[in-house]
């Protein structure tokens, strides 16, 4: 099928964990014809849903790793990527973002609007993607999408509007009235294949036309025909959804369906929401920086839809194939052919395009080219993923994706020398496709160092190491990333000296550190009259930059410290730059103490939901963990406790609040600031320091 | 000025000693006004003074919304740090947060039974020791003498003061009756240990005290309403 960019639709769905988002896009996978047969999510046929490709997903009835998929669909082309639902992927999740043009935010018509989808919702903000809702799972008990909508309004501050009233709810759902054509549509067939329309059964009908017109209102506010329309009683449904496409692309509308994926209600009609009120790639703007540009006012190009233009595009996705790695790519200007030739715009690196890829689900298709607004994917690319490739006159790189620090770290070790070269292995290729996801080794103890957004994220890469490659690797205990920082300033005058026959070494440096508000480390030069030759002064920085990447206290880095050289003296025999570096070194460990540091430890934003009945259990849960609530909020029968915890108090949350609550309440957290450790706790840790430090010395 | 002068110096002093103390453990008190005269920046303020003061402080909120409050919190904060110029006023403020705990119901059908146990699950489940709770949003046209008689037996037995604000509607008919009591809570003030009343006179907001425990009332207090920081403040 060829197609223009008006039948293009790149979207994500978007959701809570839970909330059916596996089915729903099992279920659109189905109807638009790409597979043949329904699997549920925690299978019981033993296959999983065909969007869970991931072993472990499937054992976990989870979506992990974001994989685009192509269906067709009303005459349309859409792209689907699957984003992730937990929070500890979120980098998977925003990565996906960055090149969705729209997304259906999934809800559970019993749930609601919970902690995640407030958390997904804020995300799909950010990077200003329109959207549209399904409230899923209408045949559960206690069903109500209505309720649902307002939350819409209330919680997550949707300007939205029904498009549907439920024909039945719970295990009465049997379709759904659609009201701009104002008939009624059942689901019929094995599957749900089979559409019948009819006219709205009698009891719904005073309902559907006050609906209808709350529909008619909110379109008219983004159509001024479709206002005169109404005016003059000519109104159309095409007058419709044209307002309600210009609202929902403003971002301004968000129109709202419903239906049950599991009982295979309501999908189709949904997929036609997309197709009608969804952006095609060419109705959203996008920009990259132009890295050549001199001036900044200059760097931001919006980058146009023409196919002739030179290419620009973004590997989104990296993923390991049998046949080696395959990078998702979007391409947000100009074409892609077989043999196109490209530039890695991080590296300037030159490539050539062999194979490109469109992929379904559960097969790929080799195509010969791809244009701008398209997902596709290349074979045979070395590059990370978040890396703009264009064309070779432009030097362009798309947005770069904001990353967050990781805040928790874990020691591996490799059961066998086998096991050694296969994880090794494993981590060059998660390092490369999760910019969140971070390995060194620690020069001391020799060990290797994960470090990742939570337990759950680590635990994740563990099981695929031994599942995907191979590796069995013991785990040490997770450690959270503490740091060091001092409080006030302080001023330093240091010596070093050495005279043991041969060349000497020399360096006085003279200063002062003080607390650095903003950033990580800053190193000021003023020094005037020669008293540092020039060329030792990068030494000193270079030797500060060295002393501060461990800490006196517990040895983690210290952040947020200027460091300010005023004076200092040289010897032209014997200075160097050796001895200017272990002069600057020297000096920091003689001024740290006197600068008053103290220890920090990441701070989660922890949200916990659930019946009130458990409030007193929960607040008495984040009480033990060093938490602070800083608020709960009781509508009827259900509670949110949001609370500020440590992240070295949060291990085992989940096993704990599962216990307390029945498993009725649950909780997200996300990465909040550093904060500092009580002096109780500062000392503890000091003390297991000391101990480590002469465990090592034996 | 360091914190413990910042306390010391405070306005709301004046306040306390026109009140044999303020309230007081046990005690509730009342602030009531017409809409739009400040209520909740008083209720703020004193509930900020208590912080300083590193006495835990629980604010229940029946109306607003939790963020909007804690922009209350913080737009009081800053005005005391800059009008005091408190210093290191960073690490004051990371230190008196951890003792304020917002809750936030949903008044139609939440019951007082539902509140308090929400409350006392706060105090002994989640160890929290407060020293004072703010109700703010309370609708005492909705709520019968027994509701707030429950209010202050939880009080007593909890050993803390209770602040609730009043709304007072314009309705045509006068708000006050003739001792300065507002008509909308002289079904309640067998339960009301202290009440003050904020009245809009031309630019000033005069703060006055109707009842003091068993003591004759103060009357109008030598303070004001700022009506740019909406703090209190002494009248010189």
């Amino acid at each position: 099928m060829t197609t223009t960019i008006e039948q293009m639709r790149n979207i994500g769905i978007s959701a809570h964990i839970d909330s059916g988002k596996t089915t729903l896009t099992e279920r659109i996978l189905f109807y638009s014809g790409k597979i043949h047969r329904i699997h549920e999510v925690k299978g019981k046929d033993g296959v999983g849903a065909t969007m869970d490709h991931m072993d472990l997903e499937r054992e976990r009835g989870i979506t992990i790793t974001s994989a685009a998929t192509h269906v067709e669909w009303g005459g349309c082309s859409i792209n689907i990527i699957d984003t992730p639902g937990h929070v500890d992927f979120t980098i998977e999740v925003e990565r996906s973002l960055r090149v969705l043009d729209g997304a259906v935010l999934v809800l559970c018509s019993v749930g609601g609007v919970q902690s995640q989808t407030i958390t997904v919702d804020r995300q799909l903000r950010r990077y200003n993607v329109p959207r549209i809702a399904f409230i899923n799972k209408c045949d559960r008990v206690g069903a109500n999408p209505l309720k649902v909508r307002d939350q819409l309004e209330e919680k997550l501050k949707h300007n939205s509007v029904l498009m549907q009233i439920p024909i039945g709810l719970e295990d009465q759902h049997k379709g759904v009235v659609d009201l701009v054509e104002m008939k009624a549509v059942y689901f019929d067939g094995r599957d749900g294949e089979d559409i019948r329309v009819e006219e709205i059964p009698e009891e719904l009908r005073a309902e559907a036309s006050q609906r209808r017109n709350d529909l008619l209102d909110a379109a008219s506010m983004f159509s001024d025909e479709l206002t005169e329309a109404i005016l003059e009683d000519r109104i159309t449904s095409d007058l419709i959804h044209e307002g309600v496409r210009r609202g929902t692309i403003a971002r301004k509308l968000t129109p709202v369906f419903m239906g049950s994926a599991y009982k295979n209600k309501g999908v189709q009609t949904m997929l036609d929401g997309i197709v009608r009120y969804l952006p095609n790639p060419a109705e959203v703007e996008n920009v990259a920086i132009d890295l050549d540009a001199e001036e900044e006012a200059d760097q931001n190009v919006v980058l146009t839809m023409d196919p002739n233009a030179p290419a620009v595009l973004l590997a989104f996705k990296l993923e390991d194939g049998p046949y080696g790695q395959l990078t998702y790519i979007r391409i947000y200007q100009g074409r892609v052919e077989k043999g196109t030739e490209l530039v890695n715009s991080r590296s300037r690196q030159k490539t050539k395009v062999g194979r490109l890829i469109r992929m379904h689900a559960d097969h790929m298709e080799d195509i010969s080219s791809a244009d701008s607004g398209d997902i596709a994917a290349l074979f045979g690319i070395d590059c990370a993923s978040g890396d703009t490739f264009t064309a070779p006159e432009l030097n362009y790189s798309m947005t770069s994706i904001y990353v967050p620090e990781p805040v928790i770290s874990l020691a591996i070790k490799p059961s066998d020398k086998k096991a050694l070269d296969r994880m090794a292995k494993a981590l060059n290729r998660f390092t490369k496709e999760d910019p969140t996801f971070r390995t060194f080794v620690d020069h001391e103890s020799h060990e290797t160092i994960i470090q990742g957004m939570g337990e759950l994220h680590l635990d994740v890469y563990v099981e695929r190491m031994k599942r995907e490659y191979d590796a069995e690797v013991e785990t040490g205990k997770p450690q959270v990333a503490y740091r060091e920082a001092i409080t006030q300033k302080a001023e330093f005058d240091y010596t070093h000296k050495k005279q043991t026959g041969g060349a000497g070494q020399y360096g006085r440096v003279i200063g002062y550190v003080e607390p650095l508000a903003e950033g990580v480390y800053e190193f000021v030069d003023e020094v005037r009259g020669g008293r540092i030759p020039r060329e030792f002064i990068p030494s000193c920085d270079k030797g500060f930059k060295a002393v501060v990447k461990k800490g006196d206290l517990i040895g983690f880095p210290v952040t947020g410290v200027r460091i300010v050289l005023t004076d200092g003296q040289y010897h032209d025999v014997d200075s160097s730059d050796n001895a200017f570096q272990a002069a600057a070194r020297g000096a920091f460990r003689q001024v740290y103490r006197k600068a008053k540091p103290q220890i920090l430890e990441p701070v989660m934003k922890v949200s916990v939901e659930g019946p009130t009945e458990f409030a007193g259990a929960v607040f008495g849960s984040i009480n033990q963990r060093r938490g602070i609530i800083v608020s709960s909020v009781e509508d009827g029968n259900f509670s949110r406790v949001d609370a500020e915890v440590p992240l070295s108090e949060m291990f085992g949350y989940s096993m704990q609040l599962r216990s307390l609550t029945q498993g009725k309440a649950e909780f997200t957290m996300e990465f909040l600031k550093y904060g500092r450790v009580p002096a109780a706790v500062a000392e503890e840790l000091q003390k297991q320091h000391l101990e480590k430090k002469a465990a090592e010395a034996k | 000025m360091v914190k413990t002068h910042l306390i010391k110096r405070s306005p709301l002093r004046v306040l306390e000693e026109a009140t044999h103390g303020g309230p007081g453990r046990g005690a509730l008190a009342v602030l009531a006004s017409p809409k739009g005269v400040g209520k909740t920046a008083c209720l703020v303020h004193i509930a900020t003074d208590k912080l300083f003061q590193s006495k835990p402080v629980i604010h229940v909120s029946y109306a607003s919304r939790v963020d909007y409050i804690i922009t209350w919190y913080e737009d009081i904060f800053k005005e005391i740090a800059k009008n005091r110029r408190l210093r290191d006023a960073v690490a004051v403020h990371d230190e008196i947060i951890k003792n304020r705990v917002i809750m936030n119901f949903n008044q139609d059908g939440m019951k007082t039974e539902q509140v308090l146990r929400s409350l006392e699950a706060m105090i002994t489940g989640g160890k929290f020791n407060a020293d004072a709770i703010i109700v703010d949003g309370y609708n005492f046209g909705l709520a019968e003498p027994s509701d707030l008689a429950k209010f202050k037996a939880f009080a007593l037995r909890m050993n803390l003061e209770l602040w609730f604000s009043a709304s007072l509607k314009e309705n045509g008919t006068p708000l006050y009756g003739p001792n300065g009591t507002p008509v909308l809570l002289a079904p309640h003030m067998g339960e009301i240990d202290v009440l003050i009343t904020l009245q809009a006179k031309g630019d000033v907001v005069e703060i006055r005290v109707v009842k003091d425990h068993g003591h004759p009332a103060a009357g109008i207090l030598p303070l004001k309403l700022d009506p740019k920081t909406l703090l209190i403040a002494s009248e010189k």
